[in-house]
């Protein structure tokens, strides 16, 4: 169905006489604050902070006249000042609001010209079946903005967590900048952007059926280029689940039972990070310079994925380990004694 | 006489030396009080060794004389966590530093991307659009090491360039010179990462692509900061140095990017005193390749200039192109005889490009001498920066506002300034939001930043790269944690 034509619509561009709007909305003034000394010309003016629907009649008249057409003279009387303090209005419709300056004849030839123009592509917007008038285009340059404010746009979390959360554990001396290699400085020696680069560069990689990955993650030809789900994935994978903590006393003559315990989700990607910094630290690096960190961390992700990586060992150790110690999961500690 | 036996082990181990004390007190030998111990049994049952275990044993051992324990240093064993690497071997650590890797499999292949052509950089309609390098051009560009590790050549699938207007310019210039049989000298400048390599690594292009010769030193400070080995050049008043292992890497340099051209032209002159007798219509590669080692070098380069420079035997224009114009314009690390310092001046190579940027010899088949200077690695100048000033300001016709120098500053150099009285400069500034936009669509199209392209995207990144300064906005879309 072709939109429906709303020519007077198109025609309220072209309105070059300011009036007061028909769809102001309605004047809402939560409170009013007068300063009663301050104001020192306005003496009679001493009229409390009051809610807009208890404003005297005055005060909607003088509103009306300032939003009004008319140019006013300097010699306006000074209560309008407090009203001024409402809430501001689009900016949309605040070139409307300003009293014209003189006019001169190429001034109001080119603003005629201008309207007519923006008119005509109102006029095309509706043969387009859009609407001219839609709120969230009308006076805005770049739109509004899609809200909530979805996750990425707000500064605390414009990183993923998991990357968050990595960059803090590579972090040395509580440079955080540095361990995510934002600024320039050549002494640094951690990074994650580095680190995300050299998985993009890299081969996909070759996955290795006996180091299964997470269950539902992507083919490996698809993670270089994302290197964030690609680090993700290599850390959840290779995340023990349980740890196994040793009870002291708790086997009887003084040894300690091992129970396994579970672990949170942030907890597991932390273990399994530190484990592959372990291996990193051990490792020679190839090249040198500042960039060898990052490298070197990279490669062990890649390592991970291609199921090459000693940290497997680590997992599989310590879920035997764990598996081995579920008996001891009855234990219930004795009651205290005082 | 020293007495045989110390009076200290006498006080402090009594037990040890019971016997010895009497004897020091009877002034007796040793040998004498043996002979003379009452005992009925004789002396080799009493001598001999009681079985072990027995109370004999335990009661005829030797007081027992504990020995203080020793400090011994462990060796520790290296690389004991069992992860055994073999490290890389000397220089592996560097290569793999400095090595430069141009293409990307991971990313997509742009679709409608063309190679660049001999005339793409003078045409003003290719303004604001990613044009590729050929493959034989790029094997031309790795032997210049026009290409730098800063770069982001490794992200993408084929080096390819964002064609400016600034490029478009020098461009014209280059090609106007050469046809005129002029040298174009000029100076790019700008501030930190706005693409000063990239454009001298875009003359360089236009410059292989229109078959000229081309000698790019790609990083100035390698020939000033005393790393590489100098020698005085006899005969030279005052005394110049010439640096013969530097200038053995670019003949080689030079002949692998100038290969096609070096077969094809023939010498024209007999050179005397080279390694090598070379005969006259001899190719230039002969030439070239008789600089095998350090020594005999620098009269092999001598030898090669003159002939590439040599006029009317339809030479090509040349392109001679310098990196890091800083490091030439100062005092140099090396120092004379006398241990005065040297200026960088007075090295030999560097004068030969001195020489061409300011016009005191011009090469005779047209070409351009260009430099280009760096804001990452660059010492104080101020006489190269207000002479660049200074010439910027001409060139936009201000006769007030021209720099003066500072008159109680200290620091200026004459000879700097008599290098660069007049040169052109380019400045190089941020890109425009087309060239902006055109560059991220390519970042786009190529997979690498994934966003998209429109006019508030490229606006983002314009503003958070300083007004489109480029390496700014690379490090804020591709360079950063977010995707």
């Amino acid at each position: 169905m072709p939109p429906r034509l709303n020519v007077w619509a198109a025609c309220r561009a072209l309105s070059i006489r300011p009036r007061p709007l028909s769809a102001r909305p309605p004047l809402r003034c939560a409170a009013v604050p007068v300063r009663t000394f301050a104001d020192s010309t306005n003496t009679t003016n001493t009229t409390p902070a009051v809610p807009a629907s208890k404003l005297p009649e005055g005060y909607e008249d003088v509103l009306d006249s300032l939003h009004g057409s008319a140019p006013k003279s300097p010699a306006q009387p000074q209560e309008p000042e407090a009203a001024l303090q409402q809430e501001p209005e689009p900016e949309a419709l605040k070139p409307e609001l300003q009293p014209e300056p003189e006019s001169q004849a190429e001034t109001n030839e080119s603003e005629h010209a201008d309207n007519v123009l923006q008119a005509l592509d109102k006029l095309k917007m509706i043969s387009y079946g859009l609407n001219p008038f839609d709120p969230a285009v009308e006076g805005h340059k770049y739109g509004l903005p899609q809200l909530p404010l979805p996750s990425p746009m707000h500064m605390k979390h414009r990183y993923d967590d998991v990357v968050v959360q990595l960059t803090k554990l590579i972090m040395r001396d509580g440079k955080l900048s540095k361990a995510q290699r934002l600024t320039k400085d050549n002494a640094r020696r951690q990074d994650m952007a580095m680190i995300l680069n050299y998985l993009r560069t890299s081969p996909p990689p070759k996955i290795n059926p006996s180091k299964p990955l997470m269950p539902g993650s992507p083919p490996a030809a698809h993670l270089p280029l994302d290197p964030i789900t690609y680090i993700t994935i290599a850390i959840d994978s290779v995340a023990p689940l349980v740890r196994v903590r040793a009870l002291a006393g708790a086997a009887g003559g003084g040894k300690a039972l091992d129970i396994p315990v579970p672990l949170a989700a942030r907890q597991r990607r932390r273990m399994a990070f530190q484990w592959i910094l372990d291996v990193v630290e051990k490792k020679p690096s190839k090249g040198s310079g500042r960039g060898m960190f990052p490298t070197r961390v990279a490669e062990e992700i890649v390592a991970v994925v291609e199921g090459r990586s000693g940290v497997w060992d680590k997992r599989f150790l310590l879920h035997k380990q764990a598996t081995s110690a579920r008996a001891n999961l009855n234990y219930k500690a004795p009651p205290r004694r005082h | 006489m020293s007495a045989s036996n110390c009076l200290r082990c006498c006080l402090l181990r009594p037990s040890a030396s019971a016997a010895a004390a009497a004897r020091l007190r009877q002034g007796m030998p040793l040998a004498a009080a043996v002979a003379a111990s009452f005992s009925t049994t004789a002396n080799h049952s009493a001598n001999a060794k009681p079985k072990p275990g027995t109370r004999a044993a335990e009661r005829n051992a030797p007081p027992s004389i504990r020995q203080g324990k020793l400090f011994t240093i462990k060796k520790k064993k290296k690389n004991d966590s069992g992860a055994r690497v073999k490290s890389p071997l000397p220089g592996e650590r560097k290569a793999f530093r400095k090595r430069i890797l141009l293409s990307n499999t991971n990313a997509l292949p742009v679709p409608g991307l063309t190679d660049l052509g001999a005339e793409s950089m003078l045409d003003p309609s290719n303004v604001c659009k990613v044009l590729s390098l050929p493959d034989d051009v790029i094997d031309q560009l790795r032997a210049d090491e026009a290409f730098k590790t800063t770069q982001c050549w490794s992200m993408f699938r084929k080096p390819s360039m964002l064609i400016r207007t600034e490029t478009v310019d020098l461009i014209t210039r280059m090609h106007a010179a050469a046809k005129n049989n002029k040298t174009l000298r000029l100076v790019l400048t700008g501030d930190r990462v706005t693409g000063k390599s990239l454009m001298l690594l875009q003359a360089m292009t236009q410059a292989h692509l229109n078959d000229w010769l081309v000698v790019n030193i790609p990083d100035a400070q390698e020939l000033t900061t005393a790393c590489t080995e100098y020698a005085p050049i006899l005969d030279t008043e005052p005394m110049q140095y010439m640096q013969q292992n530097y200038v053995l890497k670019l003949i080689q340099a030079i002949k692998k990017s100038n290969e096609k051209l070096l077969l094809k032209l023939t010498t024209v002159f007999s050179h005397a005193g080279l390694p090598q007798n070379i005969p006259i219509k001899s190719p230039l590669m002969q030439l070239a390749n008789s600089a095998k080692e350090a020594e005999g070098a620098w009269a092999v380069f001598q030898a090669l200039w003159q002939e590439m420079t040599a006029q009317g035997h339809g030479r090509p224009p040349m392109l001679l192109s310098l990196d890091g114009l800083t490091h030439i314009m100062r005092i140099s690390d090396y120092r004379t005889p006398a241990f005065n310092p040297i200026h960088s001046h007075d090295l030999a190579l560097v004068r030969l490009f001195t020489d061409h940027l300011s016009g005191a010899t011009s090469l005779p088949n047209g070409g351009a001498v260009i430099a280009a200077t760096s804001r990452n690695n660059a010492p104080r100048n101020p006489s190269m920066e207000l002479a660049l000033a200074q010439r910027e300001a001409e060139q936009l016709g201000g006769g007030k506002d021209v720099p003066q120098p500072q008159p109680y500053l200290k620091g200026y150099d004459e000879r700097v300034e008599a290098v660069l009285r007049n040169v052109q400069v380019i400045k190089l500034q941020g890109l425009s939001k087309l060239e902006a936009r055109a560059l991220m669509e390519y970042w786009a199209a190529s997979g690498v930043l994934r966003i998209t392209v429109d006019e508030k995207s490229v606006t983002e990144k314009w503003a958070l790269g300083g007004s489109g300064i480029v390496g700014e906005m690379e490090r804020a879309s591709l360079l950063t944690m977010r995707f």
